[in-house]
């Protein structure tokens, strides 16, 4: 098993820069959690960075210098303890988070049941758009539909596919406008992402085009 | 001639590298002002020039210095040379705080804070919850390669992956340093790595 779909070199400059929009740094941070290659990227783009940004000087005054250590020297020395392990539950299932999203563990406002075989929760990241937990279970689906915006989908548990690739637990998946999907899952154990939203669905076939003046309720 | 210089200065870089490792782990194991002090005269005013182009002003600025410094004065046994040097150790807690300190200036209204993010100041622990993807099936061969550790490395793995402390109060509980701790560590690891691959 090994993860196919990774964020850009552009994504993950910019997240290791601290310049990425929040809901999306989250993301990907989750996606690094999980990910042994990744996390050597970043390792790499983070050195780049320090030698780039921690090459020039730009000297204090000797009396602010004096200052500012004699304060630091006086606070005394941190202990830190090691954060718990939140699970996330549904149904009587318990799923392992990343350790970036176990916060967020607590933090949801209760699973609501969606159309077909669909679970979703939202997680209020006060972020510009929005951020769900979403399970599928076996042979559930999401109606399909495209993108106003950008869509970040992260599989935590489980595989799903969507007529354009089949996904495995790790992998990373950017959507945008160019995309229309379906998403479905055939995996005896479900399948559990984490995606970020920043403009709603909007779908595109059937039935399901009814669900676009409510697309602001239903997954946005 | 240039070949000549170019060397000296890839040779005086690691030696400036090799000195604030050591600076930093003095400072870990003995709260050594004076290697804090050599620590702070380097990096202050570097990150001084990365604060003023981020916060665009001066008093901002010196308390991303100030907020960083403290970070390494208070966390340094948190610094593991073996995942990469002083200076990106230092750069990625100066990144964390500016990140932090922008949302509260902003009054951005957002949960996510720079720990969720970057785990750069976490007590490292292993994570009993999140299995590596490709070691899930070789969980059970794991436990009988284990078994055939050196017992001081065995003891020293069972605390923190079994038990799920951190290195640092391994160290404690042991009386042994913080170093050793991680270096034995690394090592059974390894062993366990090389035993793992052998059987493939």
């Amino acid at each position: 098993m090994k993860i196919k779909l990774h964020p850009s070199d552009q994504q993950l400059t910019l997240f290791a820069q601290g310049q990425a929009a929040p809901g999306e740094s989250l993301i990907i941070s989750a996606h690094v959690d999980m990910c042994p290659v990744c996390q050597k990227r970043m390792a790499n783009v983070e050195m780049a960075l320090a030698e780039q940004v921690l090459t020039e000087q730009s000297p204090l005054p000797d009396r602010q210098m004096q200052d500012m250590l004699a304060q630091i020297l006086a606070t005394p020395q941190a202990s830190t303890t090691p954060a718990e392990v939140h699970y996330l539950e549904l149904d009587g299932k318990h799923f392992a988070l990343p350790r970036s999203l176990q916060r967020y563990a607590s933090k949801i406002n209760g699973w609501s049941h969606m159309v077909g075989k669909l679970w979703q929760a939202r997680v209020d990241l006060g972020i510009h758009g929005r951020a769900d937990f979403i399970y599928m279970e076996k042979g559930g689906s999401v109606p399909e539909h495209t993108h106003r915006g950008h869509e970040l989908t992260l599989v935590l548990d489980g595989e799903f596919s969507d007529g354009k690739g089949h996904y495995d637990t790790g992998d990373f998946i950017c959507c945008d406008g160019q995309h229309t999907h379906s998403p479905r899952t055939d995996a005896d154990e479900g399948c559990l992402v984490f995606s970020v939203l920043d403009q709603p669905l909007h779908f595109t076939s059937g039935l399901a085009r009814l669900l676009n003046p409510f697309s602001h309720l239903f997954f946005k | 001639m240039l070949v000549g210089i170019e060397l000296n200065k890839y040779q005086a870089q690691g030696d400036v590298t090799n000195e604030m490792v050591a600076c930093l782990h003095t400072v870990a194991a003995k709260r050594c002002q004076a290697s804090f002090a050599r620590l702070f005269h380097y990096f202050a005013p570097r990150l001084r020039a990365y604060a003023l182009k981020q916060m665009g002003n001066d008093a901002l600025a010196m308390e991303l210095v100030q907020e960083t410094l403290t970070n390494v004065w208070q966390k340094a046994h948190l610094f593991d040379a073996s995942k990469g040097a002083p200076s990106t150790w230092i750069f990625t807690i100066a990144r964390n705080i500016r990140f932090d300190m922008l949302r509260k200036q902003q009054h951005r209204k957002e949960d996510i804070c720079a720990d969720d993010l970057w785990p750069v100041l976490c007590e490292q622990t292993a994570d009993l919850a999140q299995p590596e993807l490709d070691e899930q099936v070789t969980l059970e061969q794991v436990g009988q390669l284990f078994e055939a550790l050196p017992d001081k490395q065995k003891q020293v793995i069972e605390a923190i992956y079994i038990q799920g402390k951190s290195q640092q109060e391994v160290a404690d509980a042991l009386g042994i340093p913080l170093g050793t701790v991680k270096s034995r560590t690394r090592l059974a690891l390894q062993r366990l790595k090389e035993m793992l691959s052998d059987e493939d």
